[in-house]
């Protein structure tokens, strides 16, 4: 009897299936030695049916016999086994080699690659190779590590077998940076956020705080995008106070400025968020804590990865003028009369000049806008090495980013360096050390980016650039309230202000295992920032395009003869901790951890400037240039803290999870005896999932119930501010020479000290569905006492600055939620995550008091902190009968201007009518991001959202004509007029007109600035390995990435994603990117 | 280790361990005499703004709302002038109170307590002049002690300005030479008292102070009006107290904002109120020409105007450089009619801000005496000395006139003779025909209405005081209306 089959990594019980029906032999075996689901691959023709049997069964170690109508498949016997192997060997042994590596190109080391259902097994090396042995075309090669999807491979006919390992999506083993040490995420019982390098990966980030936007419980709020000063604000879980508000930020462990941080340097990034996380740090804490790691080398094969961008940058919006010189000039003549002006600004005969106006040298029609914002190029460059052996590892890396402005005359640009090594000296020692060297420059006009954008939208259409034999043009027109002309070309590209800081960090650290499970780590850090900045005013003259009379160009700020000044301060930080950890597992179940460690950090700040006049041409820049009036400035400041801190984990089988922190930190900010704070915090954690109920509930893959409850504190006040001072420098001319004098300006409290957070947080972090769904929720009640925040006098005591007090309470309640859900389809994975903060702020105590600050915030019990304090509006007035029978406005309130509500019934509207509403606080920050893999191909999207936040925008492009400037097409075509009754802006009049009408602070001007934005999206492409391989290339990955695409707002003129009490539109407006690159690793 | 988080300041005097060496007292001193350049707007002819002498080129400070009546309580101005005075009252407390423990010689330490007074003084005469009573601190600033203090009684505060001036004279000399200048004088002490006691009403004592002042003999007019502000001539023999400036420290903007921006912008009523060279008013004189509206008049019209047409830093006007109201102002400005020099940067101006002269004294002389007494040779004797100036050279008074005629002649001299100074203002005010005078159109070159104004004769006499003071020590009382 012959049979035919041929399958191909079939189970073997469809093998016998097969062999069933084309012989009616029944197939009968014992699951103890044959598993039916082994797949096998087979082919044969008119084979009998002992010869399909045996090479059917061989490779699997099994035998068989044949009674009657039934085949009964065996385990071979042990001799048998081994003499079959054997034979196989001899018979179909082959050698199979190849290299495992993650999804990034990493080696991995330790990989166990298996023969399927045969004993066989070995370990990749450090460089992630393997060689083993197997027979025959069916092996299967099974590859396992922990924390990676295993992976099973179909041998074929195929020799060299290289394979990528998925990371596992559990992350059970996940490992977190925490203050001082590192944690299983598993265990934590604090609330933190993390993030790796991955999720920023290939990403146009020019500022490292940019990095972190998407993190859960984290507000970062990037206004503007101006070359080189691009940093972003970070707050965490609201505002607690009235003083400094940002987290505290340590890089491997050093107190230092994200915003000089290489984002490609950056391996994870913690946030920690309660009191439970962050209390280790003090009198630092309150505002959270956010932990930066950089890469450092691993041990193995000496990897290269280059990766770079490049790209386009358009800013996102950018307001809509009138820019016809003709319009305009009869639109504000227009605006005056309305307000009752009865004199034109623009007489006729000017207007009709321009009107017929041929010379387009003396009759210009500019669009300054249009001139002074282009597309500007960006490229990124970053190249590491790292690697080692299993006693020495590196990491070296350098990095170039050169980034010009979308506004003439600005941009930046950053280098950086950096060199981690560390070394294991036999099994006692381990040494690591950290340099790094990163430069950032930026360039921008003399009278800064600022004062530039607001040129640019002073300046209109009538302006003129160049006379025709290329000088400056000065124009013919003047405009009452804007008589000197400030050429924004001028100022773009003549004279500068060139920003450099260098700044660098090294970092020593020690770390000696010691007998019965204790280590001791030493770390010393400095980290030096300098900043060198330089600014030449020149003499530059135009010239007026019909006279060809001669005027120097005004700076306007610095208000300065032509000059040099140069400033130079610098910072020298020094940190030095050391931590004795203890770790020990009793009866197999309880386990325990123990910190206990001191530091001591100083800043020392120190500032020089000088400069000088009496330069004999544009050319020369430096300071011995300069001849006359030289002038000096500097000093130099230093504050010091001193910490001892502890941290005790206990947890009993993985189960019951115990946290006790403390810290006791001394600050140089306050008087002898008010120095010191203690800051202790407890938590809890259960991990319901390791109970014995739960075990079996397969759907939950993991579920843990925590609560900490701590106290932080913040000691983020200006030094000295408990000392009563005499201020220098306040002199007096007598006799034409200076004399030198002394003030005092401020009253001081020398009581005051650190202001404490009180933190409660429950969360719960569950996993279901094996991981295919994760949620991580948090709910926290963020009480701050004794706030320190200046209190202001009345002016009769001297107009003395108010001293800074303890005072008051502020409190944050809030929600932070994560969701993942991730799952792969067949060949797609995808990842799909929706953060969400919700924080309520409300000052709960003021002793009575109320805070004003500027002209339209207040800050009193009930309320959120800094709310709009302003009249309430409704409406316009249609009628003069109408404003005749209101309460009394102002007797310049005319039909068309806004009616304002009397809230106190007194028949006068005044600053006792004002309400509190509004906030620049958000209450919703959410974000939700997308990733997808298909075969080769990957798409990343991210999106930011911001929701119930204000901003209240004033001068120029928000009101019409501010000093005689710019008027929007919003307000040329949407004002009242008496035939466009329900306009949404009231009549046409300049700012300056009704500054005492239109224009006083009301919620008419109060704009919603909620948004959300597509930040970012990218789509990827990996090489084929087969084709990588080839080039010699681990891996490589082309990719396109826009950034800051697609906005919904309410807002019309300017980005939304702006510092919202930026009273004015001056910021360097926000950009858009399109880039691509490639990031290759040898 | 606790010792490395004993950090005491290295750039900064504690307040406990200062005030030991002689130099101390002299800086201090000199910190008081600082706080008087923030109060710049106030001194510099701001003011004129809201008088028909002026008008204001653009909405800065808020002197155009004020003007038109539409002013709010919020207005710059106010507050500039409420907390820099305070500052410098708060400065000059803490000298004076320091002085107990002076170990400087009696004459030296009475030295800085006679200046210290007259600059208290100053600042406290501006406050009442524009808020009326305010609260009366004399002491160091302490939240405690005045953070809650009432408006004082306005007798009260004038007594305390009127002893505080007398003990001044006492302590000060008539002159400083060397690097002493520019120091506040007896001089200035008993102008200021004259100017207190003639806003007062009290006109007796007002006469006989400013008659100190020309007894003294220690100030005369300057020959050349012009010139009074030429930089050459700075500390000249009329100036009887002003603020020192000098590049690259001490600086202001005048001249940038007089000349190009055409800031202060003067108006038609305050040209057309210089007399012609025959004495009589435009209306009047047939000297008068309407096609040559210009000519034969005061000669302190070209001294103080820019027209266009006529000569300013060494070319003709334009009316480019006098698009505001057609007029320009060139007092206090370094430019001369007859020689071009580049314009000066922004906020680069160094000529001193005068704020007492001779002339002042003279005009508070005739005008307290003609109210006390009639008009009297002395009133003549006065008056004349100013028209008499050599580059003024106007005709003398001659002719008999009533008390009422002279009174109106007073007044416009001394409009005239103190235009564009920051003087004005305070005159229509306490004339009460600011009610009159700032109640109506104002008129360009051309003669065409550019704008109205607004005066609430129940309000604007004095100004508001910035209700954020209000806010924080409630004990404030408003002025009444705003």
């Amino acid at each position: 009897q012959t049979l035919s089959l041929a399958v191909k990594n079939r189970p073997l019980s469809d093998v016998f299936q097969q062999i069933k029906d084309q012989t009616d032999f029944v197939v009968v075996y014992n699951e103890r030695f044959v598993n039916p689901d082994t797949r096998v691959s087979i082919s044969v023709e008119h084979a009998p049916l002992t010869k399909l049997l045996e090479t059917l069964l061989r490779p699997l170690s099994l035998g068989y016999h044949i009674t009657e109508h039934t085949i009964v498949i065996t385990a071979l016997p042990e001799e048998q086994k081994s003499t079959r192997l054997a034979e196989q060997e001899a018979a179909s042994q082959r050698t199979v080699t190849g290299r495992v590596t993650d999804e990034m190109g990493n080696p991995l080391d330790g990989v166990t690659v298996a023969v399927k259902d045969v004993g066989l097994a070995t370990t990749t090396d450090v460089q992630g190779n393997y060689r083993i042995s197997v027979s025959g075309d069916g092996a299967v090669l099974v590859f396992t590590i922990i924390g990676f999807e295993s992976h099973e491979q179909t041998l074929g006919t195929k020799n060299v077998v290289n394979v990528v390992l998925k990371a596992s999506i559990s992350d059970l083993d996940e490992v977190v940076v925490v203050g001082y040490g590192t944690q299983k995420k598993i265990n934590l019982t604090g609330s933190v956020s993390t993030m790796s390098s991955e999720d920023i990966e290939n990403r146009p980030i020019t500022n490292a705080t940019q990095a972190l936007q998407g993190m859960t419980g984290l507000y970062v709020n990037q206004a503007g995008g101006q070359p080189g000063k691009d940093g972003a604000v970070l707050r965490i879980r609201g505002q607690g106070t009235f003083n400094n508000n940002n987290p505290l930020v340590l890089v491997d462990g050093v107190e230092f400025p994200l915003a000089d941080v290489n984002p490609n340097d950056i391996e994870s990034i913690t946030v920690l968020k309660d009191a439970a996380s962050a209390s280790i740090y003090g009198n630092r804490a309150a505002n959270g804590v956010i932990l930066v790691t950089t890469k450092s080398g691993v041990a193995g094969d000496t990897r290269i990865n280059y990766n770079n961008y490049i790209g386009l940058q358009a800013p996102t919006y950018l307001p809509k003028t009138v820019k016809d010189p003709v319009r305009f000039m009869e639109l504000r003549n227009q605006a005056g009369f309305n307000a009752g002006r009865a004199q034109a600004f623009y007489s006729e005969e000017v207007i009709e000049e321009y009107r017929k106006g041929t010379d387009p040298y003396i009759y210009p029609h500019n669009d300054w806008i249009d001139i002074m914002f282009n597309d500007a190029l960006i490229q990124e460059h970053n190249l590491r090495i790292s690697g080692g052996s299993d006693k020495l590892g590196f990491s070296v890396s350098a990095g170039y980013l050169d980034q010009k402005g979308v506004l003439m005359g600005t941009d930046g640009g950053r280098f950086a360096v950096r060199s981690g090594l560390n070394y294991q000296y036999k099994n006692w020692l381990k040494l690591e050390t950290d340099l790094s060297f990163n430069q950032r420059t930026s360039h921008e006009p003399a009278t800064t980016a600022g004062t530039m954008m607001e040129m640019v939208f002073k300046a209109q259409g009538f302006h003129p650039t160049y006379l025709e034999d290329g000088r400056y043009a000065d124009t013919w027109i003047r405009s009452p309230g804007h008589n000197v002309y400030r050429h924004p070309l001028v100022w773009a590209n003549e004279g500068f202000f060139n920003t450099k800081r260098l700044n660098g960090m090294l970092n020593f650290s020690a770390e000696v295992t010691l007998p019965f499970g204790i280590t001791y780590l030493a770390k010393v850090g400095f980290s030096k920032l300098s900043t060198f900045e330089e600014r030449f005013v020149p003499d530059i003259y135009m010239y007026q395009v019909k006279t060809l009379a001669e005027q120097r160009v005004d700076y306007y700020t610095p208000n300065k003869n032509r000059h040099v000044y140069n400033n130079h301060a610098e910072g020298l930080n020094t940190t030095l901790y050391n931590t004795l950890n203890y770790e020990a597992t009793f009866a197999d179940s309880h386990h325990i951890k123990a910190l206990l460690g001191s530091s001591f950090e100083q800043f020392e700040d120190r500032f020089f400037n000088s400069l000088i006049e009496g330069f004999l041409g544009n050319t020369l820049t430096e300071i011995n240039a300069g001849s006359v009036n030289p002038q000096v400035n500097g000093t130099s400041n230093k504050n010091a803290l001193i910490g001892t801190f502890g941290r005790l984990n206990y947890d009993y089988s993985d189960k019951y999870l115990f946290e006790v922190n403390f810290r006791y930190d001394g600050s140089s900010r306050f008087a002898e005896g008010n120095q010191w704070g203690f800051f202790p915090s407890v938590s809890l954690g259960w991990r319901l999932d390791q109970e014995n109920f739960l075990k079996t509930q397969r759907w939950i893959s993991a579920l843990k119930i925590r609560g900490s409850y701590g106290v932080l504190g913040n000691q983020g006040i200006p030094n000295f501010s408990y000392v009563n001072l005499v201020e220098a420098g306040r002199e007096y001319l007598f006799g034409g020479a200076v004399s030198p004098g002394v003030a005092v300006e401020s009253f001081r409290d020398p009581n005051i000290t650190w202001e404490t957070t009180t933190m409660a947080n429950l969360g719960v972090d569950a996993s279901f569905f094996e991981s295919r769904l994760d949620l991580t929720l948090d709910l926290y009640n963020k009480r701050t006492d004794d706030i320190l925040r200046p209190v202001t006098l009345p002016s009769q005591v001297g107009n003395l600055g108010g001293p800074i007090r303890n005072i008051g309470s502020v409190k944050n309640v809030g929600l932070d939620v994560n969701l993942v859900h991730r799952n792969t389809i067949g060949k797609l994975n995808y990842a799909v995550n929706l953060g969400l903060n919700y924080n309520v702020n409300k000052v709960t105590d003021l002793n009575g008091e109320i805070i004003y600050s500027g002209d339209k915030f207040i800050t009193r019990e009930g309320y959120p902190i800094d709310s709009y304090y302003v009249l309430e509006s409704a409406g316009l007035f249609q009628t003069t009968e109408e404003i005749e029978s209101s309460p009394f406005q102002n007797i310049t309130t005319k039909p068309g201007y806004i009616r304002y509500l009397d809230q106190n019934q007194d028949n006068v509207i005044n600053s006792n009518d004002r309400i509190v509403t509004g906030s620049v606080l958000p209450d919703y920050t959410y974000s939700f991001g997308l990733d997808l893999n298909y075969g080769q191909f990957s798409l990343g999207a991210f999106f930011q959202g911001v929701k119930g936040v204000n901003t209240y925008p004033e001068a120029i492009i928000a009101t019409p004509f501010w000093f005689a400037t710019s008027v929007t097409e919003r307000w040329a075509n949407e004002s009242w007029t008496p035939e466009r009754p329900d306009a949404p802006l009231p009549i046409l009049t300049s700012f300056e007109d009704s500054q005492n009408d239109n224009f006083l602070k009301s919620d008419f001007w109060v704009l919603d600035a909620s948004y959300l934005r597509l930040k970012n999206i990218q789509l990827g492409y990996t090489l084929p390995q087969r084709f990588s391989d080839k080039i010699g290339l681990n891996r490589c990955l082309f990719f396109v990435n826009g950034q800051n695409l697609l906005t919904f707002s309410d807002m019309k003129d300017f980005d939304p994603e702006r510092n919202v009490k930026q009273a004015n539109y001056y910021e360097y407006p926000s950009i858009k990117m399109y880039t691509v690159g490639i990031n290759v690793t040898f | 280790c606790g010792d490395a988080l004993l950090i005491d300041p290295s750039d900064q005097y504690s307040a406990n361990t200062f005030w030991t060496e002689p130099e101390h007292f002299e800086a201090g001193l000199t910190g008081s005499y600082n706080s008087l350049y923030s109060l710049y707007n106030v001194f510099s002819g701001e003011t004129d703004m809201i008088t028909p002498n002026a008008k204001a080129y653009n909405e800065a400070n808020g002197t155009d709302g004020i003007a038109k009546g539409s002013a709010l309580a919020t207005t710059g101005l106010f507050s500039n002038l409420w907390n820099n005075a305070y500052e410098g009252i708060g400065r000059c407390n803490t000298v004076l109170d320091q002085l107990e423990n002076s170990p400087l010689s009696a004459e030296e330490t009475g030295l800085i307590e006679g200046q210290a007074l007259f600059l208290r003084s100053l600042l406290y005469h501006y406050l009442i002049d524009h808020f009326g009573a305010v609260p009366l601190v004399l002491e160091t600033p302490d939240p405690a002690l005045h953070g809650d203090l009432p408006r004082s009684d306005k007798e009260e505060i004038i007594s305390q300005l009127l002893v505080d001036l007398d003990r001044a004279v006492v302590l000060l000399p008539d002159r400083y030479t060397g690097d002493d200048v520019g120091k506040a004088t007896s001089g200035a002490a008993l102008a200021l008292k004259s100017r207190i006691l003639l806003f007062e009403k009290r006109w007796d004592e007002a006469a006989a102070v400013a008659k100190e002042v020309i007894d003294l003999n220690v100030y005369e007019l300057f020959d050349d009006y012009r010139g009074i502000w030429y930089l050459e001539n700075e500390n000249n023999e009329e100036v009887i107290f002003d603020i020192q400036y000098q590049v690259p420290f001490f600086t202001h903007g005048f001249d940038h904002t007089s000349k190009l921006l055409n800031r202060p912008a003067p108006l038609k009523d305050l040209v057309d109120a210089y007399l012609m060279v025959d004495g009589k008013s435009t209306k009047t004189s047939d000297l008068f020409d309407a096609d040559h509206p210009y000519e034969n008049r005061d000669p302190r019209l070209h001294q103080s105007i820019a027209i266009a047409g006529y000569p300013y830093n060494g070319r003709l006007t334009t009316p480019d450089d006098v698009v505001t109201t057609g007029f320009g102002n060139k007092k206090q400005t370094v430019y001369k009619d007859d020689v071009a020099i580049a314009n000066v940067v922004a906020n680069n101006s160094e000529l001193n801000i005068i704020l007492i002269r001779y002339a002042e004294v003279l005009l508070n002389y005739a005008e307290a005496l003609n109210e006390a007494e009639g008009p009297v040779d002395e009133v003549y004797w006065a008056i004349n000395e100013i028209r008499k100036r050599p580059s003024v050279a106007m005709p003398v008074l001659e002719a008999r006139m009533g008390q009422d005629q002279m009174r109106e002649t007073i007044r416009l001299e001394r409009r005239i003779e103190l235009a564009l100074e920051g003087r004005y203002y305070s005159d229509i005010r306490r004339w009460k025909t600011a009610e009159i005078v700032n109640n109506g159109p104002i008129f360009n070159a051309a003669d065409e209405v550019i704008e109205q104004r607004t005066f609430n004769a129940g309000r604007d006499y004095l100004w508001a005081v910035p209700p954020n003071q209000i806010d924080l020590n409630p004990n404030l009382e408003q002025n009444p209306n705003w």
